[in-house]
């Protein structure tokens, strides 16, 4: 492997963002023709800006780059393009009424390809798109494939993807990485961003570990294994297994029943789902993405229209009240985006009460002015407490790494003394460290006692989590199962569409 | 404040004196092309507006600023809220048409005054609440509701300015306001009155209104977007709606103030002309003032100043009303441009931002 041809080196790279940050604080990487190469690092580590810089989307404050031994000083993503040097980002660009062809011809200003020369390429890469459906209809993972096709007709030789697996099925991210490997057979070199360990060791052949603007180590990925690359990435032991005292509930907190939920196109993206949460459990809901978990939890927040059926919160009737009287009943809501539980030019300590500031009254003085003291202790106490790193608390929470504004809702949302609480992928997008650190905050709520309703689509953070499971397939429950006592294969089916029962009867 | 917020300003302010550059620039050509000197036209324009040596010339400026800064201030709390509210002309119609009713009627002498306000301010209020309605239950595009019912605001005040409230004894104006009912004139002489200080004091309880209470922190969430305020159990509607209602006060206010506080005729007058425009010119000064009242305040005073200096320009150079109006117009356009770039840019950010973040 080391013999192979060096295609991008990337030497002394600083990177200072004019707000005073230092991103990249040195940093060398070396890119060889035909390989996968991982790049791993907590949140706000610098791998979006090392490759933003590789990308020429920004310019780094110092440092060279060598593309096929060629010193370059790139201007922008064209010239980088023109140098065979290509970035999917982590939020696709396409233009949503365009169809799939037109998106990838987008922008090609001679020799627009035709469509069997992209059917072509389609053919031997595996990158399946339907080229005349207009792009908004398409999922995510269609989408991601579009731009990577873009990228390709634009013949690349070093095509960089920034989390692509972040928000795919399990079923979508094994299409995308059979289609990695059939590029890289090609010759084409791939970098790819990721939190997930498990995804680094199963299809890279190198990976590059950065912690805070450095480079930790590159190495083999033969010669390594999921506790090393954690404890180089969190520069400490990280537990993966998460220890849950058994489990002592209480009382029925939350009560769903026989719930209908309207989707956003028309219809029913809930279809009859009934369920109870109790005090001191963690019911979790794991699921594809897109089968209505979305829409069932904002209708339990009160956001989205109720068609039929009935949310009880603490025994009370509460599907007729407003998203403002549950949370003051003591609901708390970790929504699946945090581009919607933060207001991202609003200030971080603005944020810090977002979802309190509609009935907290404490955060109002006599004079019916708004208590900046008040706020200002708020966020405060969620900075410290929760780790958040920020430059002031008067900065928009725009400027945060993703990680922070995460933590920054999760915090925020543990800390209102909620009784129930409503997470929906609390942990997309983390690094390793932040992931356990909210895990575990999950377990200690429910540990004094709260009710936790989790809902994600990581697997094993919902059998690693739940004292009780359920999995949801097209707005329906194929089954309420003991996550202790249910393999990854049956829950994987059972995502897939079948109940509980035919499986186990299928095997008998 | 940090320190990129703050360079984003200076950067603004350059952006800003750049265009006035621009806009004097092309109106020098302009009235060049017409055979006037430009040096003595503009000269006339600032020594009869920005004169620090005159109290005269700058007292103009300040009162054509009172309006202003209040109908600015209505576009700036509902552009804060995502809301293109182009409804100030109107209200101001309807709030200066409120204070004539007043002056119209058989009241105890101190009554006028504080009636005259709080009709206009309601009426001003009634107008900005059935465009709010419309936007908010109908889903009708704001900038559609608010000009038409700018249009029939101007219909009802000349409506009522021709048949019901003419002056008996010069019939192109309306009733005037008795003297026991008009504000305190602060230079004698000039058309500067207390409605400047009322329009200050509003204007800087607008900005305490966004920033220091939980309506204005739920109007810039809503602002920032729906999903977030549906979130955050924010009622995004009503928002909206006291957006509406809340502009509509403040240019109700400015039209009566109008009426109360500017002499020397105190009522309305032929085709509506001394309050027609208000509104309009005060979406350039909350663009120019980069939709913050704080801001606006300065703002207001530099397109005051535009407008108080165009009598000069009439009169020391010899240039015709119709070009004097061309080049103003002009100059206020470009200064707004950036303004509105800016805004654009922010809101183009916004939705940026709901598709890429936090990396
Ligand atoms: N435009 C910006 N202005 C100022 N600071 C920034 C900017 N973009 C990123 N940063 C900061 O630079 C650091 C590195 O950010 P970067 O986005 O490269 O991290 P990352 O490794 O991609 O993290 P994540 O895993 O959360 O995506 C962070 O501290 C971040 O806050
Ligand atoms: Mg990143």
């Amino acid at each position: 492997m080391s013999s192979r041809e060096l295609v991008v080196l990337m030497k002394d790279i600083v990177k200072v963002y004019p707000d005073g940050t230092v991103a990249l604080r040195g940093v060398n990487l070396e890119l060889k023709r035909g390989e996968i190469h991982g790049l791993l690092g907590e949140n706000g580590a610098g791998k979006t800006t090392l490759m933003k810089i590789l990308s020429g989307l920004i310019k780094p404050t110092r440092g060279e780059i060598y593309v096929k031994g060629k010193k370059v000083s790139l201007k922008n993503p064209a010239h980088a393009l023109s140098l065979g040097i290509g970035m999917v980002h982590q939020h696709l660009s396409l233009v949503p009424v365009f169809t799939a062809y037109e998106n990838i011809v987008l922008g090609l200003k001679n020799m627009k390809p035709g469509k069997t020369e992209i059917e072509k390429l389609m053919d031997s890469t595996g990158l399946k798109v339907p080229l005349d459906e207009v792009t908004e209809n398409l999922s995510l993972g269609v989408r991601q494939r579009i731009e990577i096709l873009k990228m390709l007709l634009r013949n690349v030789d070093v095509l960089i993807l920034d989390e692509p697996t972040t928000n795919l099925s399990p079923i979508e991210t094994r299409e995308l990485f059979k289609s990695l490997r059939s590029l890289k057979e090609q010759g084409k070199t791939i970098v790819l961003i990721t939190h997930k360990i498990r995804e680094i060791l199963e299809i890279t052949d190198r990976v590059t570990v950065l912690r805070k603007g450095r480079v930790v180590g590159s190495v083999e990925t033969n010669n390594t294994n999921s506790r090393e690359l954690a404890r180089m990435m969190v520069g400490r032991e990280v537990i993966l297994e998460i220890d849950k005292p058994p489990v002592r509930v209480g009382e029925v907190a939350l009560e769903i029943e026989d719930l209908h939920v309207m989707s956003d196109v028309g219809g029913e993206a809930v279809k009859g789902v009934s369920f109870d949460v109790r005090y001191g459990e963690i019911f979790g809901i794991a699921g594809v993405e897109g089968n209505g978990q979305v829409e069932l939890a904002e209708a339990i927040a009160g956001i989205r229209r109720v068609l039929k059926g009935r949310i009880l919160l603490g025994g009370k009737d509460v599907t007729q009240l407003s998203t403002r009287e549950r949370y003051s009943m003591g609901l708390s809501y970790i929504p699946e985006d945090r581009r919607i539980a933060l207001a991202m030019d609003m200030s971080v300590a603005e944020n810090s009460v977002l979802t309190r500031i509609i009935y907290d009254k404490t955060l109002v003085n006599k004079m019916g002015f708004l208590s900046f003291n008040e706020i200002l202790r708020q966020a405060m106490k969620l900075v410290k407490e929760f780790d958040i790193v920020i430059s002031t608390f008067s900065s928009p929470v725009r400027t945060l790494s993703g990680g922070n504004q995460q933590k920054l809702v999760v915090g925020r949302e543990l800390s209102r003394e909620p009784s129930v609480i409503l997470a929906v992928q609390p942990t997309r997008g983390l690094d390793v460290g932040a992931t356990e650190y909210i895990r575990r905050l999950l377990v200690k709520m429910r540990n004094k006692g709260k009710a936790v309703l989790l809902i994600s689509s990581d697997l094993d953070e919902v059998m690693g989590l739940s004292d009780r499971m359920a999995v949801m397939y097209n707005g329906r429950f194929t089954g309420i199962v003991d996550p202790r006592k249910v393999t990854e294969e049956e829950v994987g089916l059972m995502m897939g569409g079948y109940s509980i029962e035919e499986i186990r009867h299928e095997v008998n | 404040m940090s320190a990129s917020v703050k360079l984003e300003y200076v950067s603004y302010i350059g952006n800003v004196l750049l265009a006035l550059i621009t806009g004097l620039a092309i109106g020098a050509i302009i009235i060049s092309w017409g055979g006037y000197d430009p040096i003595s036209a503009y000269r006339g324009l600032f020594e009869t507006s920005l004169n620090i040596a005159d109290p005269y010339y700058l007292a103009m400026t300040l009162s054509y600023a009172t309006p202003l800064m209040l109908t600015a201030a209505t576009f700036a709390i509902s552009a804060r809220a995502g809301v293109f509210n182009i409804g100030a002309e109107g209200q101001v119609f309807m709030g200066a048409l409120g204070a004539v009713v007043v002056a119209s009627l058989k009241l105890p002498d101190q009554l006028y005054l504080p009636m005259a306000l709080l009709l206009g301010i309601l009426m001003g209020a009634l107008w900005g609440l059935i465009a709010g309605l419309f936007k908010v239950l109908r889903n009708v595009n704001e900038v559609v509701v608010t000009i038409m019912l700018n249009w029939i605001a101007y219909w009802i005040v000349e409506y009522a300015r021709i048949y019901v409230y003419y002056d008996r004894y010069r019939p192109e104006k309306t009733i005037s306001m008795p003297r026991s009912g008009v504000l305190p004139v602060l230079v004698p002489g000039s058309e500067l009155s207390a409605s400047f200080i009322i329009a200050l004091i509003v204007t800087i309880i607008i900005y305490l209104v966004l920033w220091r209470t939980r309506l204005g922190y739920s109007i810039r969430v809503v602002g920032i977007g729906l999903k977030t305020a549906k979130y955050a159990g924010i009622n995004p509607g009503l928002t909206m709606l006291y957006v509406f209602i809340i502009g509509g006060m403040i240019s109700g206010l400015a039209g009566a103030l109008e009426i109360c506080g500017r002499p020397p005729t105190y009522a309305i007058t032929t085709g509506a002309s001394n309050i027609a425009g208000l509104g309009f010119a005060g979406i350039s000064v909350s663009l120019l003032g980069l939709n913050h009242p704080i801001f606006i305040i300065p703002a207001s005073i530099i397109i005051g100043a535009l407008n108080a200096g165009s009598r000069g320009m009439q009169i020391r150079a010899g240039v015709p009303l119709e070009m004097v109006k061309a080049v103003q117009g002009l100059i206020v356009i470009a200064l707004a441009v950036p303004g509105f770039t800016y805004m654009l840019r922010k809101w183009r950010i916004r939705k940026a931002l709901r598709g890429e973040t936090g990396d």
